[in-house]
């Protein structure tokens, strides 16, 4: 297998209305194993959210991670992902997130490393577009000078990868700490204040609402790589629905690294 | 997870490590009669294909307490398949992770 190049792929654009988190988790898994069997197109998903939801990683601990009497006190679902990586927190409105589905054969060859700057490269342009100079950061962090903008994490599924990113728009910081067990030395890690009441990068570099910003990134990733509207087929939408149910909503799941 | 709690509870031992240029790896570690009873290895690293992880659990049960990082790391690769693959995570920062465990000693 050599390595495809992403005009060698008929991209789809998935862009629906509100889901719920653990329909999320289910998604992506369902997808990346349709385009792993070749029965779906190359696809873009962006994700808008139901409600507020904390997305932990594949190998992290639930105790260690999350306060999940606060995170209840709140309204917030934690769900596991299928992909490693850290904890996220979501509000509705409040980060981007979108998922790549493609064929392995798109980083064939390539390392981790590059792998993961392969897939965010339209990203960082798009971000140029706006006004932000970003560059990815290794791992897995894509960063401005004045700061973390957004993660990414991958999991392989056979011949496809599962890309996905969550970016800070406008995401309010105390109730995050609230939530979310991350010492101090991870958040000088990420960039962010201890003090700062929200992280809010693209919304602050910018001066464009949410909607806009993502308008302009698909503008971008359309350009590049082109790209055309599609929507989950209901085959799709009926085996995510119950794999939210039977797995990324259930304790066994969520709880699997304790 | 099945830990057995007949006379003595086992102790719970908590490491952690950030490895350089890579992610941080947890240590959870249960001792019983002077060897590793149960660890979980947790964190924000990433590993293919995702059940490794168990593996790498498993390959530390039954160690002495006393076990270096050498040996540690070694039991670790060991239980690792060619088709594992590892970023922001090595038997040797796992190791570091479960080493601190053990020295940091019980209810840490």
């Amino acid at each position: 297998m050599s390595r495809s190049g992403w005009g060698d792929h008929a991209w789809r654009l998935i862009h629906t209305a509100p889901q719920a988190p653990a329909l999320h988790m289910a998604l992506d898994e369902v997808l990346v194993e349709e385009v792993a069997a070749g029965r779906r197109a190359p696809t873009l998903r962006i994700w808008e959210w139901a409600g507020p939801a904390v997305v932990i990683g594949r190998f992290q601990s639930l105790r260690n991670e999350v306060d999940r009497e606060r995170a209840a006190a709140h309204g917030i679902e934690v769900v596991r992902r299928i992909s490693g990586g850290g904890a996220m927190f979501i509000e509705p409105g409040n980060t981007i997130t979108y998922s790549i589905c493609a064929p392995l054969s798109l980083v064939e060859g390539l390392s981790f490393q590059e792998s993961y700057a392969q897939m965010d490269a339209w990203v960082i342009e798009a971000l140029r577009e706006l006004g932000i100079e970003a560059w990815y950061q290794p791992l897995n962090d894509i960063v401005s000078a004045s700061g973390k903008i957004a993660g990414a994490a991958q999991a392989r599924r056979g011949k496809a990868v599962l890309h996905h990113v969550t970016m800070a728009y406008d995401i309010d910081a105390a109730k995050m700490l609230e939530v979310l067990r991350i010492g101090r030395e991870k958040l000088s890690d990420k960039g962010t204040q201890s003090a700062a009441k929200r992280v809010d990068p693209l919304r602050s570099q910018t001066g464009l609402s949410r909607e806009a910003i993502i308008a302009r990134m698909v503008d971008t990733f359309r350009r590049r790589h082109g790209l055309h509207e599609d929507a989950l087929r209901a085959d799709e939408l009926a085996r995510a629905e119950a794999l939210a149910a039977s797995k990324f909503a259930a304790a066994a799941w969520t709880h699997d690294v304790a | 997870m099945t830990i057995e709690r007949d006379n003595v509870p086992p102790s719970v031992r908590y490491g952690e490590y950030k490895m350089p240029g890579g992610k941080l790896v947890v240590a959870d570690i249960h001792v019983h009669g002077g060897v590793i009873e149960v660890a979980q290895i947790s964190g924000d690293f990433f590993l293919e294909p995702d059940h490794a992880l168990g593996a790498i659990n498993r390959a530390l049960r039954g160690l002495p307490v006393a076990a270096d990082e050498a040996e540690l790391a070694a039991r670790v690769r060991a239980a690792l398949g060619p088709e594992v693959a590892m970023y922001g995570l090595s038997p040797e920062a796992v190791a570091v992770a479960v080493r601190r465990a053990l020295d940091a000693g019980a209810g840490a």
